[in-house]
């Protein structure tokens, strides 16, 4: 309260002319975007949902009732139940949790890779910069899906399925990221702070940390959004063929692996329907986030 | 051109000498002997696995066998199948029309509905029809091709019974009359459909955002000042500089479709080069497993390729770097 008014005897004698910081105008700009927001309020409440699915509901998840197989939807089990007796709304919410995990897991280990590897690529040039780039091409050149299943097929039963799936995704996604942030480095090293930061003797880790990440934080967060939809894509799209999260933890992969018989597919609607309506809908607003993040940090946009 | 050509082809050759190491490496890394697929699996005689072992040789250093292997490949000697007690070769020689049949149809799909809605988006921007190309093309985008596929299955497959759900030709079609051909293009129509949509959309996007580019260069103004009919101009100045980016993505396209297959082959129960994948993945048919990993890199590696040169004949200045 104290500022306010002080704000405003000084708006009597000189109005202060105090522009937003870069972030404060990117807020300003998404919130006003009406399809982002919705968006972001919808992937939160998704989120939310499947954290707190063991307190909203009791059913449980892995038990195996063969009194109750593919019954419809009613007012006791809201979405019905799979062939194997299992509370489909249940599925769902639990399925959101591994789901979700998976994606944002491989997104961070991918952006922090991409962006390990980029920086230290771009800052350095050189001999350095045309061994990491090679290296990155020569990721970019494996066929993601056919080595993920392969390295899948190798490890499976060694260790535990959820982080080998995480772990090969990861290794074999980080190439774009790098690719996008050794450019942006490179453009950004370029700038006189930089020549002023490495003649007052910064390290180079103090400048990559310090002045040059943070100039080039809002396309990592641009980026990191986009990731994050391929990551679940990438997920529910392994676990869909049989080759990603094991198949006793419900993920919505698995559970649209069922889709995979044709008599489910084509009579028990209710057991595959519901996780291919939201795998699409969370890719969907996870895009329109990503798409308005864009527009909020590019200076050129009116919006 | 040439020279840079070659230069990138050249490139390519430690990368695929790399991605053989590391097959090689995952053949070693899986469970038993898999590279040549000689020994009987259910034999488990421990004599008969130990002479066996030593009469392929299985116990001489890693990079002899690699290089043992590695030559065998480079003559088309890619073992013997566990499965189907056949060469890997014929194994997938069998499958392999399935699939170029497949991607052939999805590329053409892709460029005739792309180039419909692009031309038509990029010539009416910001109307109504624009956007709900616009929109079309975003939901593209976003939904993923087995989602696409599952819901293509079920609509047009099981409530229209348009389009047969499996399989790539009806059972008892003499093969090569019209008749079989005509029934495989049926069975092909939706799984290329499904894997040309995700294409089908970014064509589309792109041609219409070069196409508005274009219609505010000089050039266009010029045209339009000389009297130049609307038709014409758009028809034949903008299109010719629209299309000729586009060719870049045919590489991309390639290696599109190699996981594109994978996914689609497997829903719609096509029988080609992802499905062999998959079931060898899934009955641990070893030989046949890393001969496609070894296909499918190379493929990646060309399609990068085309795209790389693509972009030096379309843009020479690449052609510096």
């Amino acid at each position: 309260m104290q500022i306010v008014t002080q704000n405003e005897k000084n708006m009597l004698v000189t109005p202060p002319k105090k522009s937003l910081s870069p972030f404060a105008i990117a807020r300003k700009k998404f919130v006003k975007n009406k399809l982002a927001m919705i968006s972001l309020f919808f992937l939160l409440l998704v989120t939310i949902v499947s954290i707190l699915a063991p307190y909203i509901t009791t059913a449980d998840i892995t038990r195996i009732n063969i009194g109750q197989m593919s019954l419809e939807p009613s007012s006791e089990h809201w979405l019905g139940t799979d062939k194997s007796g299992r509370d489909v709304f249940t599925r769902l919410l639990y399925g959101g949790r591994i789901s979700l995990l998976v994606g944002i897991s491989c997104t961070f280990f991918v952006i922090i890779l991409g962006t390990l590897i980029g920086s230290i690529s771009g800052y350095f040039g050189g001999a350095v910069d045309s061994l990491l780039m090679r290296f990155t091409d020569f990721i970019l050149n494996f066929p993601f899906l056919v080595f993920v299943i392969v390295l899948n097929a190798i490890l499976f039963g060694k260790v535990n399925g959820l982080w080998v799936l995480i772990g090969t995704i990861s290794l074999l996604s980080w190439g774009g990221i790098a690719r996008i942030v050794r450019s942006k480095i490179l453009a950004e090293k370029e700038n006189e702070y930089i020549t002023a930061a490495i003649s007052i003797g910064c390290s180079p880790t103090k400048v990559i940390v310090k002045h040059l990440l943070p100039n080039i934080l809002s396309t990592i967060i641009v980026q990191a959004t986009i990731t994050f939809a391929t990551m679940i894509v990438a997920e529910t799209g392994l676990s869909f063929l049989g080759f990603g999260v094991p198949q006793e933890i419900p993920s919505w992969g698995n559970m649209l692996n069922s889709a995979n018989e044709p008599d489910v597919l084509q009579f028990k609607l209710w057991i595959w329907v519901p996780p291919a309506l939201i795998i699409t809908i969370t890719i969907l607003s996870i895009n329109f986030i990503g798409e308005g993040l864009k527009d909020a940090f590019n200076p050129k946009s009116k919006r | 051109m040439l020279k840079y050509a070659f230069r990138r082809i050249l490139g390519m050759i430690p990368m695929l000498l790399l991605t053989s190491i590391v097959v090689f490496t995952l053949a070693k890394l899986m469970p038993g002997d898999s590279l040549s697929g000689e020994i009987d699996p259910r034999n488990t005689n421990p004599e008969y696995i130990a002479e066996m072992r030593e009469k392929l040789g299985y116990n001489d250093p890693l990079p002899q066998q690699y290089f043992r292997w590695i030559s065998g490949f480079v003559e088309g000697d890619f073992g013997k199948s566990t499965r189907f007690k056949i060469e890997v070769s014929e194994v997938i020689g069998e499958r392999l029309p399935n699939t170029i049949l497949l991607g052939f149809s999805s590329i053409l799909i892709t460029y005739i509905l792309a180039f419909i809605m692009g031309s038509y988006a990029g010539r009416k921007p910001y109307t109504l029809t624009d956007n709900l190309i616009g929109g079309l093309n975003y939901i593209g985008l976003a939904i993923p091709s087995f989602i696409a596929g599952v819901f293509a299955i079920f609509f047009f497959s099981f409530t229209l019974g348009w389009f047969p759900s499996n399989g790539s030709v009806d059972i008892g079609v003499t093969e090569g009359t019209i008749e079989w051909w005509l029934s495989r293009l049926h069975h092909v129509f939706l799984p290329a459909v499904v894997l040309g949509l995700l294409s089908t959309a970014s064509y589309t996007q792109f041609l219409r955002n070069d196409i508005i580019e274009n219609s505010r260069k000089d050039y266009v103004r010029t045209a339009r000042a000389k009297g130049t009919p609307e038709r014409k101009i758009y028809n034949v100045h903008i299109l010719r500089n629209s299309i000729i980016p586009l060719i870049t993505f045919l590489g991309f396209d390639i290696v599109a479709i190699i996981s594109g297959a994978i996914i689609t082959e497997t829903i719609f129960t096509y029988p080609g080069l992802g499905q062999l994948f998959l079931q060898s993945v899934g009955t641990r048919d070893y030989p046949v497993l890393l001969t496609l990993t070894m296909l499918f890199s190379f493929l990646t590696l060309i399609g990068n390729l085309i795209a790389d040169v693509l972009y030096g004949v379309v843009d020479p200045r690449i052609r510096l770097d």
